[in-house]
């Protein structure tokens, strides 16, 4: 699978238009899905998502295979969704880690959040965008440390710091919302 | 168990992914088999792990695929393997200002006012003046589409044809209404609209 799609790359490089529709029909489904975790808008994401297969038609022959194929898309990803947020001068984040949670209490309300996908969305949109990617990245596409790392181009040290702030704060928060929703 | 219990709750979210290596798992499943609160925060995770996996979404998909082929035929062409990625913004930068030489080029020679009953020489006639659409508009290469939709359903357009070889669409009134109007809320629409000129029938 990896080396089909370094194959791919390869051939967007020349200008094969077909490549890039593999290549898209391969990667379009979990990097939009990775955009939108991060823009909770499916309109923008959309836009981004095009932009990304745009960057990669056009610097594909720039493309040396020292990376994954799937790390080098969803860095080009990572990125753009930066630059949307710079130029929002977006202000949001919960980066303060909340007092300790009732962890037992929080694994109720994990298992609960299956069923409150809503609950899962909302918490998700109070973490910083950092946070956010790193979740989005070890849950949605389920990618080693290494990866979410070279993605991010941060040290796996911090990869993990980020992951254990937003786990707590994504459980501090699931456990509040459906505490409420019980008391209501 | 060869490390402490920080350092396996950091690692908690890539057991539950299932991307740690065997020897970092047994040391994990060994601390989970005697912590009930590392358990339960295990749990916890998987099951957030669980439900966003299960969330569906709907992609652009082939809408999208078909957007993407259209505009890099409007692009400029994928770079040589010689190139660089920090090359790229001058080569892009090279092909705009060709396009808008090409493009000012087009509009000079599509809408220099000339006599309205001349034969072209040779018999011959414009191809564009058979084709449909009351307004010729370019729009800005980084235009959202979400804009140029939300902008044409304000005044009621449509897009009847194009892009042309040089991204100029021809838009009508679904209703058949203000023409004028439309077209002076197009030119006031300046991120988003490039260009608006009258088409020649």
């Amino acid at each position: 699978m990896s080396e089909n799609h370094h194959f791919l790359v390869q051939q967007v490089g020349k200008g094969d238009k077909q490549a890039l529709a593999a290549l898209y029909r391969a990667y379009e489904r979990p990097v939009y899905k990775f955009i939108v975790s991060r823009l909770n808008d499916p309109h923008e994401a959309a836009d981004i998502l095009h932009e990304v297969f745009m960057d990669i038609w056009r610097v594909a022959a720039t493309f040396e295979g020292r990376s994954q194929v799937r790390t080098w898309i969803f860095g080009i990803a990572y990125r753009k969704v930066i630059d949307v947020h710079r130029k929002r001068s977006r202000v949001t984040v919960t980066d303060e880690v909340p007092e300790p949670v009732d962890v037992a209490e929080a694994a109720d309300a994990g298992y609960a959040a299956k069923q409150e996908a809503e609950h899962l969305a909302f918490c998700m949109g109070t973490l910083s965008d950092d946070h956010r990617s790193a979740v989005s990245l070890a849950f949605y596409e389920d990618m080693t440390c290494a990866e979410i790392a070279e993605i991010a181009g941060v040290p796996e040290g911090t990869i993990k710091s980020r992951l254990h702030h937003a786990k707590k704060l994504l459980l501090h928060c699931l456990s509040g919302r459906l505490k409420g929703r019980a008391v209501a | 168990m060869t490390r402490s219990r920080d350092e396996i709750e950091l690692d908690l979210p890539f057991h539950v992914n299932g991307t740690v290596d065997p020897a970092t798992r047994a040391d994990i499943d060994a601390w989970l088999a005697e912590d009930a609160l590392l358990n339960a925060e295990q749990t916890a995770l998987a099951e957030i792990r669980a439900a966003m996996q299960a969330e569906d979404i709907r992609s652009p998909s082939d809408f999208g695929l078909a957007r993407l082929m259209r505009d890099i035929d409007r692009a400029a062409p994928a770079l040589p393997a010689t190139g660089t990625v920090a090359a790229a913004p001058r080569r892009a930068w090279i092909w705009q200002a060709v396009a808008a030489v090409a493009v000012a080029g087009f509009v000079a020679q599509a809408f220099w006012p000339r006599p309205a009953d001349t034969p072209a020489p040779g018999g011959y006639q414009m191809a564009s003046a058979t084709m449909p659409g009351a307004l010729v508009v370019s729009f800005a290469a980084d235009a959202p589409e979400s804009a140029i939709r939300d902008l044409l359903l304000s005044q009621g357009l449509e897009i009847v044809a194009g892009p042309s070889a040089m991204g100029f669409y021809r838009l009508d009134r679904v209703d058949g209404g203000d023409l004028n109007a439309a077209a002076d809320a197009l030119r006031a629409a300046e991120p988003v609209v490039e260009s608006v000129e009258n088409a020649q029938h």
